[in-house]
Parts: structure tokens; C-alpha cells; sequence
């Protein structure tokens, strides 16, 4: 039988320490792992680097940790949503390295796949290229991408077994697929668990292969409403 | 003054044709899934994970796990299906979407668009926007003729960081609609009711020709 992760949230979140780089899952709150979030609000850690399509939406997810000061750099595609993060950066408290969403998802997944990186047209004849290796083939130019790893990643799933074989639910899918592909140790809140073998094979969006401890989701955040975003 | 973003959503609108993949930007481009025409039918990709967007849900009915890249509550057609981002722009950059509607900050002479961030002042994140511009096979910009202190947005060269290299295919304003030829450039062929030539002409700074059958009061109320 697979191996039971399910573990207290406290033992799965003490892997993570200062200076780590973490990768996120979510997408302006939708699938956002806010349970191990929250977690991360009571740790005395900081100089972590973010990985993650946003910094969450209004006052809830990333940028809560960014306002606690233990953000030292967001890799991100947008902020717009989260109006704290751009006045972080400009009072030099926050670095942000904006990235095209379709990189930063394709980084996540081929760092989970074994590859060195990638080539894409996106962001050719932009400032997306700067310092970035060009390579012309057949006739098209890319920029050389290299894949991304992480030491930690935290996502967020409907419905999860104990060995951490996961469902997503809509939308909130996004980012939590490459997010559990690409770090060391992979952290999975789950709304809803189950023991192995009540998932149907055919359903699950990602493998128990990529993950290594699950928590059961504050099922609070399951029916966020738009408006406790502002809290 | 009919309202400059339902002009401009309706006439975009228009240009869809059956059978056709889009994705629409967050904010204006959003408001074009309203108007479009009787007997046809597209398919609507939204970037954070989904294929075959329908109108908002009813009052209540909302759900946190199925929203659109702009967080508005979505429901999907019979068909849609939902997949996570790495599958989402390997459909955007694999060139699987017919077309892409987005706002902008500054498009130019060359097809450029600079939509953002505007240094020193304000970064929004490229979010999608670069995959999509990259990706789609036709580039629709539908964005205001001028910005707020009555600047052209349709500029002779982008003087903000770019989007998007020389992949403006279309402009839409609620005042005229260009076409850009790969080797004549920008060629304005509607004008909307209310605008005369020489007034496209005098808010316009990149340059263009004017199409032989140019249309005038060709859209708008």
C-alpha cells in the first residue's frame, strides 16, 4: 500500500526555512492554498522567494506575507489585483520579477519534468528577453527559458487520498498542477480527503508521485465570498 | 454620446465568425461576449483554466471554483471543460486560438503594443497578454481612441515597455476601426457615427492610409 502523508499541518510546514524558494498555487484566489498560507503567517521565516501567477487578490494570500516583511522576491505574472505588492516594490521592501503566465507555468512544469528548460516566442522583442539566451530555429526566434525548481511548493486541492493523488474542482486548477510538479517537498491542502482507492483512477489531476504531505484546507475558504477578500 | 466601451465591444463583435476559439482580455474585451451576432458560435478560452465560457451565473449562484482570468464568476456551455495553466498556454502559445481581444495602453505604426506597465508609476503584470499576442492568430486591439488626458493611444512608436513586438492585427476605438497589411501598414476602414475623416485624422499620430472604400458611420449609435 502507498504511504500514508497525512500529517499535522505544523510538521508539514516546518520544512519550510528562511531564504527557501516557494512555488504557488492558485490564481487570484481561485484554488489559492490560504490554510497553509494562514500557517505560514504564525512562522518566524523570512527572505522567501515566491513563485506564483499573483500575489493573491486584494488583502488575502502572498501579499499578507509580503506585508509581514518575510517576502523578499515575487516571480509573478500580474499584481494588479493585489494593490500592496506594487507599493511594496516602490518603497524597495519587495523585488518583483514580473514573467509571462505561460512561462512561469511551462518553468514549473518542466523543472517537475526533468528538463533544463524551454523555448518560446513569448516575450521575443520585449524587455521578457533581456538577458535571456536568443536561439533561432526554423526560422522563428526564442528566448531560452531555463525550468524552475523549488525547495517547497503548496497547493491547493477539492479532493485528495492519503497517499496525496489530488482533484481539483473548476478553475481552480490552474497554477496547483505545475506548482506540485516542480519543488522538493510538496505540501497538498485538501478540502476533502479520502483513504486510497475511494478516488477513481480515471479522475485524478495529479499523480500522489508529486506530493509529500497532506493537510486537510481550512473548509471556511471553500465558499469565499468576494468580498472577505477585503478582510 | 453613446458609451465609448459598448461601441466598441459591438463593433468588435462583428468581426466574429462562426466556429472560431477566442479569449478575451479582462476589463472592456470581456463585454464583447455580449454582442455576439445571431447564428454565430464561438468558443470562449479563458487563460486560468477554461474552454467554452457561458454568461454569468444567476445572483447566488456564483462559485470561487469557476471564475474567469478577471475573477467574474463563469459558467460553462455543454462541452466546456476546465485543465490547469501549463495545458492553458500550450493551447494560447500552439497557436489553437483563432483570436485574442485586449485592451491596450499604447499601440503603434509598427503593430507594437505596450499594455503593462508604465514605469515608474504603475505595474500591472503582463499576465497572459504576452502568450496570447504571441500566440493567437489574429491580434485585436479594442481600447479607446485616447487616454484619459486625451492622448493618442495609436502612436507613432510605443514609448512604454512592450507586450507585444509588431503583432497588432487589428484597432478598434469607439471612433474608427484599422486594419494593419503586412506591407502597407495601418489602413483605416470604418469610421463611427459621429467622427469625420479629418477627426480620426487629428487624434490619430501614427500614420495610415485611408481605404479607397472607406466606411463612414459605419458603427456606433
Amino acid at each position: 500500500m502507498p504511504k500514508n502523508k497525512v500529517i499535522p499541518i505544523a510538521e508539514a510546514m516546518s520544512h519550510v526555512k528562511s531564504g527557501m524558494s516557494i512555488a504557488v498555487g492558485g490564481f487570484i484566489g481561485q484554488g489559492d492554498p490560504l490554510t497553509l498560507i494562514d500557517h505560514l503567517k504564525t512562522m518566524d521565516v523570512r527572505d522567501l522567494t515566491i513563485y506564483e501567477n499573483d500575489a493573491g487578490y486584494r488583502e488575502r494570500g502572498v501579499v499578507e506575507l509580503v506585508r509581514q516583511g518575510k517576502i523578499k522576491k515575487v516571480v509573478a505574472s500580474h499584481i494588479g489585483t493585489t494593490p500592496e505588492i506594487g507599493k511594496a516594490m516602490n518603497e524597495g521592501r519587495l523585488e518583483v520579477e514580473p514573467t509571462p503566465q505561460g512561462t512561469l507555468a511551462e518553468m514549473m512544469r518542466c523543472g517537475g519534468a526533468g528538463l533544463g528548460g524551454f523555448l518560446t516566442p513569448t516575450g521575443i522583442g520585449t524587455i521578457a528577453e533581456e538577458g535571456k539566451q536568443i536561439i533561432e530555429l526554423n526560422g522563428r526566434k526564442y528566448i531560452l527559458v531555463p525550468s524552475l525548481k523549488c525547495d517547497i511548493a503548496i497547493i491547493r486541492a477539492h479532493a485528495g487520498d492519503t497517499w496525496g493523488n489530488l482533484i481539483y474542482r473548476g478553475t481552480s486548477r490552474n497554477f496547483n498542477v505545475p506548482a506540485a510538479m516542480c519543488a522538493d517537498y510538496v505540501i497538498a491542502e485538501v478540502e476533502n480527503l479520502y483513504t486510497m482507492g475511494e478516488l477513481d483512477p480515471n479522475a485524478i489531476h495529479t499523480s500522489g508521485i508529486f506530493v509529500d504531505a497532506v493537510v486537510r484546507a481550512n473548509v471556511e475558504y471553500c465558499t469565499l465570498r468576494e468580498e472577505k477578500f477585503n478582510a | 454620446m453613446p458609451d465609448a466601451k459598448q461601441t466598441i465591444a459591438s463593433r468588435a463583435g462583428r468581426e466574429l465568425e462562426d466556429g472560431q476559439i477566442i479569449n478575451l482580455g479582462i476589463g472592456l474585451p470581456t463585454l464583447i461576449a455580449n454582442y455576439v451576432p445571431e447564428g454565430v458560435d464561438v468558443v470562449i478560452q479563458t487563460e486560468n483554466g477554461g474552454i467554452g465560457v457561458g454568461p454569468a451565473p444567476e445572483p447566488g449562484c456564483e462559485d470561487r471554483d469557476r471564475a474567469n482570468a478577471g475573477n467574474q464568476p463563469i459558467t460553462l456551455v455543454p462541452g466546456g471543460s476546465y485543465f490547469d495553466s501549463a495545458t492553458s498556454f500550450a493551447m494560447i502559445r500552439g497557436g489553437h486560438i483563432d483570436a485574442t481581444f485586449l485592451g491596450t495602453l499604447q499601440v503603434d505604426e509598427k503593430g507594437n503594443i505596450a499594455n503593462w506597465i508604465v514605469p515608474g508609476k504603475m505595474l500591472a503584470g503582463m499576465g497572459g497578454a504576452m502568450d496570447l499576442i504571441t500566440g493567437a492568430k489574429i491580434v485585436y486591439i479594442v481600447s479607446e481612441h485616447c487616454s484619459k488626458d486625451g492622448a493618442s493611444k495609436l502612436m507613432k512608436q510605443c514609448t512604454f515597455p512592450l507586450t507585444g513586438a509588431e503583432e497588432a492585427d487589428v484597432i478598434i476605438t469607439e471612433r474608427a476601426l484599422f486594419r494593419r497589411h503586412p506591407d502597407t501598414g495601418w489602413v483605416l476602414e470604418e469610421v463611427a457615427t459621429g467622427f469625420s475623416l479629418d477627426d480620426i485624422a487629428g487624434c490619430t499620430d501614427m500614420a495610415y492610409a485611408v481605404a479607397a472604400d472607406v466606411k463612414l458611420d459605419a458603427f456606433g449609435a
